[in-house]
């Protein structure tokens, strides 16, 4: 039963589940699928959306820029995308090209290569696949290939025929060298393409790893030269979408000139970590979390990054953005709003996103005086000296752009209303780590109150969803001291995943990757969520810029400048990372 | 460690503690006094042994306990009684206990603790060892002074050896454990004779003095014995024993009766010779150290008693298993039965403190009222609601383990049950619909005993699909484990790390070993010190007694009357499969069987 599925398996051992590769064909049986998925305990809600979208892809995925336009926003399609019927699901075989642009990129190397042959070693990739690496640089085919096997680990304990399935994976691996803004290079790849598709359908996935002032040259030449004449053509884009509200919608209106909605895939590689993805399923299949979801019981929720490097000489690109806009306004951004959303109709991409439209919406505008902005300064410890932000040669002398934010969000909505939301990202701080704090109201006339210092906040319960390093949930709750007498103590109640999960953890990009070829848009950014939340930050940035407010300067690995702890007192809250229980 | 509470260095009876929760009991309660009765505060500690007096005149207009505070002033025979009925008629009544005018030229005061039926097992494997463990934390008072009383002959260093044999210095083995004991054992004495002898106990009480030696005397006797001469015993003690300055205090251990007759007679009879605030009956379960957290847990976190009604809980199970049976010592069991050896006491008062309302304080007369309430609340068990079972011989890798009514000390034809199951219901708003399960048994295959609170399935849940037909086998589950590991877990769904989604259900977990590193306090020393403290949160009040009896005694009666034959189910095995039907019945599957257990 589970090889028809189109998930690699349904084994209590492998975790993973993708496309088989090998049974493109056995599409009729994939009908009856779904009820019987339940008795595996797996989610079909991916597989139901793979094959409809054939017939939809088939339709709108030509670089037609009328289709494209006429399309709004992500609920606009769901009515094209539904009823599959017998016929366009398909009979003959197709085959995926994920055609990398920018081949020769840091991304490229570090993430995308590695997360494909992952996913390959896993055999989540169908059956028929070809990594097409396009750059500007010259390279051969074995240059490339040798490239990308210097990067190649076998993600789960080097298990069995690792060497072997490297070198499948090599022989599907092709390079092709050409301008990103000539249309005739891509029609050269094109050409290439369909030699090796063989006669296939063929589904294309461009993954644009360019800077972002090309992105738009790219993703015209690819739309008009190299789409897919039969199958499926989608485009994965990375941040910076834009600086503001402006350079972003004007970065969406050009992508939509060659691209409609649903071809563009904008990753945000948080929301592919591990729990990130778990936090739906804590709050919408828990009962015990959902009730305790709102205003009622949340005094407030903390969204921390904190990173403990900092530019270390690559500061040219994000001297440019700064730390909110590459951290906060879309990665930290997008956890606040899967944490606050209200349940979706389903668990469906568009119903998800609809739900994160809706809270980003809700949400006041930030306010200059409900941020602060902070820039490390070089530190010596011990005979180790840290450089300072400006000290970066690839960044200039009297740069403000703010290393370090701190900042409160408030949505205007029944659930939330006057729940601080507090954001903290920086880099070059104390300490490395990625987490969801949830602190709760104290008890309303607490018994043990005696127990309790003066300030009952100070030993409410918290939720705390540590995404990285070592992914935990935990929940810190009142207990007694084991013992005579009757002190109470905090304690967790723990979910420490390595404990638990003996497998590797696997990374954001392979997630990703498998779900844009899957066409699960769950987890990537639609063009109105991407407005939303720049409407949030750009007048906020741009009053920041405008009054040239100078950062308050922190030591390199400090735990941050002290201007966080009065924003977080101002409303009335107390930074959780950095309680002494921690 | 925990707070420790007497100072043995201190210069009179002044007390030290060490922990801020009962300094500021002592702090309330020295004010309160003080207003009450100025004069007093040179005495704290027998102000301490009242300090929840103040709310007992409260309880006493509303409380069936209580009320017996006025019915007994009527039988004034008995001349401690007399003393304390005399000082009833003014408030608050619990001050007068042991102060009288002379008190005030002592500033001293002393404890005795006389462990009557010294030479019996419960003295040996608990009392003498919790007793010590108190000594060895400097829990117990500077002047105190230890009696063993029973028939045996024996000297003072007879019981010393025999006291000694069982003493362990409980952390660890820590530094000068030898020191401490001989100090201890110093401290320890032996007076031989009857339980129903007001000669013999007069006696006694010529020794208790020569060791009080003029401070304010106070005295608890542990009646170690058995039920049967309860009563005498209290009654001589009572009236040649008691403390003619200080507190009088007796702790009763089970059985309580066997029925809400007897339980009533013993009860009538008991107060005939001691007041209500005399008496703590010991529940020794609810001296373990998470049936104490279980109140903190629900009234000191956010978010535990928003969930804590029918809203949101489907059922509750307190289970409790035994891997041994009667082992030779079948006499006693026999005549009582597994319902009355743990359902009855142990399992329904974990209910209670389980189901109550959240009380006005942490006093003990609060937290009972709220608990009497909970048991008047719920529906006398039917008999269609009760499973019972009874072990049989089993043969194992070689191993023959006999059948309960192979121990020699069983009627062959013994119906007594060894397991039991029992659906109960408390029919307030809180709770009503929502089955409680309990489950107790000896010879199961293995020993625990724990809480397990099954939440609802989430309504409309998005995940549906993920988990099979039945939504609630996938609930959240709250399990307190009492033994053996304590723990507290919650159990949540969450998603298999991992490509695609699949679900998993994981414990957010607390298990004390890894927390804390002591050795949890056995039960015992919380209790005996309590009862010294005359901390009465931990013991039972005569009408909960009765509200526990009233619920049992019918189907008891039935049960014995039709002569119901007990599931027959093999030693070391799950237990009878009944348990499953009357789950089942309810639609509730047992937590403790579950796959991922």
């Amino acid at each position: 039963m589970s090889t028809q599925l189109s998930h690699c398996s349904s084994s209590t051992n492998n975790i993973s589940s993708c496309l088989i590769k090998k049974h493109t064909l056995l599409l009729k049986p994939l009908v009856i699928v779904p009820s019987r998925i339940n008795s595996f305990k797996r989610v079909s809600l991916i597989h139901s959306s793979i094959h409809p979208r054939k017939d939809f892809e088939f339709k709108n995925s030509n670089g037609h820029p009328l289709n494209a336009v006429s399309l709004q926003d992500g609920s606009a399609e769901k009515s094209v995308e539904r009823e599959p019927t017998s016929l366009e699901m398909g009979r003959e075989e197709s085959n995926l090209s994920v055609t990398v642009v920018g081949a020769s990129g840091d991304l490229a190397k570090k993430k995308i290569f590695p997360a494909l042959f992952a996913l390959f070693y896993e055999d989540c990739l169908p059956k028929n696949f070809l990594v097409f690496g396009y750059a500007r640089t010259k390279m051969t085919d074995d240059e490339l290939r040798n490239m990308i096997s210097n990067t190649l680990t076998c993600r789960i304990d080097k298990s069995a025929n690792c060497g072997d399935k490297m070198n499948q994976f090599l022989e599907r691996c092709f390079y092709h060298s050409g301008q990103y803004n000539s249309e005739e290079h891509f029609s050269e790849l094109d050409k290439k393409m369909k030699v090796k598709e063989a006669g296939l359908r063929s589904n294309r996935l461009f993954y644009l790893s360019v800077p972002p002032n090309i992105f738009v040259d790219v993703a015209k030449c690819a739309s008009a030269q190299a789409s897919s004449a039969n199958g499926w053509t989608r485009v994965i884009v990375e941040k910076p979408f834009g600086r503001d509200s402006e350079s972003s919608a004007e970065l969406t209106r050009c992508l939509k000139q060659y691209l409609a909605e649903d071809q563009i895939f904008r990753i945000d590689h948080y929301l592919g970590k591990e729990i990130v993805e778990n936090l739906s399923v804590l709050r919408f299949s828990n009962l015990v979390f959902e009730p305790l979801w709102s205003r009622n019981y949340i005094r407030n929720v903390q969204l921390i990054f904190s990173e403990d490097f900092g530019t270390d000489g690559r500061g040219g690109y994000f001297d440019n953005y700064g730390i909110i806009r590459d951290i906060m306004q879309n990665h930290l951004l997008q956890i606040l709003t899967l944490f606050a959303m209200e349940t979706p109709v389903s668990l469906d991409a568009e119903d998800i996103r609809n739900e994160k439209v809706k809270v980003l919406r809700s949400m006041r505008p930030l306010q200059l005086e409900d941020v602060i902005v902070g820039q490390y300064k070089g530190h010596s410890k011990g005979t180790k000296s840290y450089l300072g932000y400006t000290d970066d040669p690839t960044v200039p002398k009297d740069s403000l752009t703010p290393t370090f934010a701190a900042a409160a969000l408030f949505i205007d909505n029944a659930r939330w209303d006057g729940v601080p939301f507090l954001m903290k990202a920086g880099k070059a701080l104390h300490t490395r780590r990625a987490e969801i704090r949830v602190q709760f109201r104290h008890v309303p006339g607490n018994l043990y109150k005696n127990n309790f210092g003066t300030n009952l906040d100070k030993a409410t319960n918290e939720l705390v969803l540590r995404v990285q390093p070592d992914q935990a949930i935990y929940l810190k709750i009142n207990n007694k001291v084991p013992g005579l007498g009757m002190r109470l103590d905090r304690s967790d109640l723990n979910l420490l995943y390595s404990a638990r999960y003996s497998k590797e953890a696997i990374d954001a990009y392979e997630r990703l990757l498998i779900d844009a070829i899957e066409g699960e848009r769950r987890l990537f950014i639609r063009s109105d969520e991407l407005d939303a939340a720049w409407s949030l930050f750009t007048p906020l940035l741009k009053e920041l810029e405008k009054k040239k407010i100078a950062p308050e300067l922190y030591p390199y690995g400090s735990r941050g400048p002290v201007g966080a702890h009065y924003l977080a007192a101002k409303h009335n809250v107390r930074w959780g990372d950095l309680s002494s229980d921690e | 460690m925990a707070s420790c509470c007497f100072s043995s260095s201190a210069t009179n009876s002044r007390s030290i503690y060490s922990s801020a929760s009962i300094l500021q009991r002592i702090q309330q309660q020295h004010v309160i006094v003080s207003v009450a009765s100025p004069g007093l505060q040179y005495n704290k500690f027998s102000l301490r042994s009242n300090s929840n007096s103040p709310s007992f005149p409260l309880a006493a207009a509303s409380q069936d306990g209580a009320i017996s505070t006025t019915v007994t002033s009527i039988e004034n025979d008995i001349p401690l009684k007399k003393v304390r009925d005399t000082k009833i008629s003014v408030a608050p009544p619990e001050e007068s206990k042991g102060i009288t005018p002379f008190d005030l030229n002592k500033d001293k005061s002393s404890v005795t603790i006389t462990v009557v039926g010294a030479s019996g097992d419960l003295a040996k494997k608990k009392i003498f060892p919790a007793l010590f463990a108190l000594y060895y934390e400097d829990c117990l008072p500077e002047h105190f002074t230890i009696f063993g009383y029973a028939r045996s002959k024996m000297t003072d260093a007879e019981l010393r050896e025999m006291v000694s044999k069982t003493l362990t210095c409980r952390i660890d083995k820590r530094a000068n454990c030898g020191e401490k004991m001989e100090q201890f054992l110093k401290r320890c004495f032996y007076h031989s004779g009857q339980y129903d002898s007001e000669a013999n106990f007069a006696e006694l009480d010529k020794k208790l003095k020569e060791h009080e030696a003029g401070t304010i005397a106070n005295r608890l006797f542990y009646l170690s014995i058995p039920p049967n001469i309860f009563i005498n015993a209290v009654k001589s003690a009572s009236t040649s024993a008691s403390s003619a300055n200080g507190w009088t205090r007796v702790i009763v251990e089970k059985p309580f009766g066997r029925d809400s007759e007897s339980s009533a007679a013993l009860t009538t009879a008991l107060k005939q010779y001691l007041e209500e605030d005399q008496i703590f009956r010991i529940d020794h379960y609810l001296g373990k150290e998470l049936v104490e957290n279980l109140s903190v847990l629900r009234f000191s976190n956010l978010i535990f008693e928003p969930l804590w009604s029918r809203q949101f809980i489907r059922n509750v199970q307190l289970i409790f298993s035994e891997d041994f049976g009667t082992e030779g010592r079948g006499g006693y069991f026999d005549n009582y039965g597994i319902v009355r050896d743990i359902m009855q006491n142990h399992l329904l008062q974990i209910l209670a403190l389980f189901a109550m309302e959240t009380p006005v304080s942490l006093d003990a007369e609060d937290i009972r009222n709220e608990k009497v309430k909970v048991l008047r609340s719920m529906r006398p068990i039917q008999l269609d609601d009760v499973v019972i079972g009874q072990y049989k011989s089993h043969t194992r890798g070689g191993v023959n383990y006999p059948a309960y009514t192979d121990d020699k000390t069983v009627p062959h034809n013994s119906l007594t049950p060894t397991f039991a199951a029992a659906a109960l219901f408390i029919d307030n708003a809180r709770w009503d619909g929502v089955p409680f399960l309990m489950k107790a048994g000896k010879a199961l295959h293995d020993r625990r005993t724990e809480i397990r609170v099954q939440f609802r399935h989430v309504p409309g849940n998005l995940y549906k699909r993920n988990f099979g037909t039945d939504l609630d086998h996938e609930t959240n589950e709250l399990v307190i484990r009492v033994q053996p590991d304590e723990a507290i877990y919650l159990k949540i769904n969450n998603k298999v790390p991992g490509l695609g989604m699949r679900l998993d259900r994981s414990n957010l977990n607390l298990l004390y070993s890894t927390r804390y590193s002591g050795e949890i306090p056995d039960a015992y020393e919380r209790l005996l010190l309590d009862a010294v403290e005359g901390e009465r949160r931990l013991f039972i009040r005569s009408d909960e007694l009765d509200a526990a009896w009233s619920l049992f005694t019918p189907v008891l009666k039935d049960l014995e009357d039709k002569k119901t034959v007990p599931e027959y189910y093999p030693y070391g095995s799950r237990g009878p499969v009944g348990a499953h039907y009357l789950a089942a019945k309810y639609k509730v599957r047992w937590g403790d069987f579950a796959g991922d257990q």
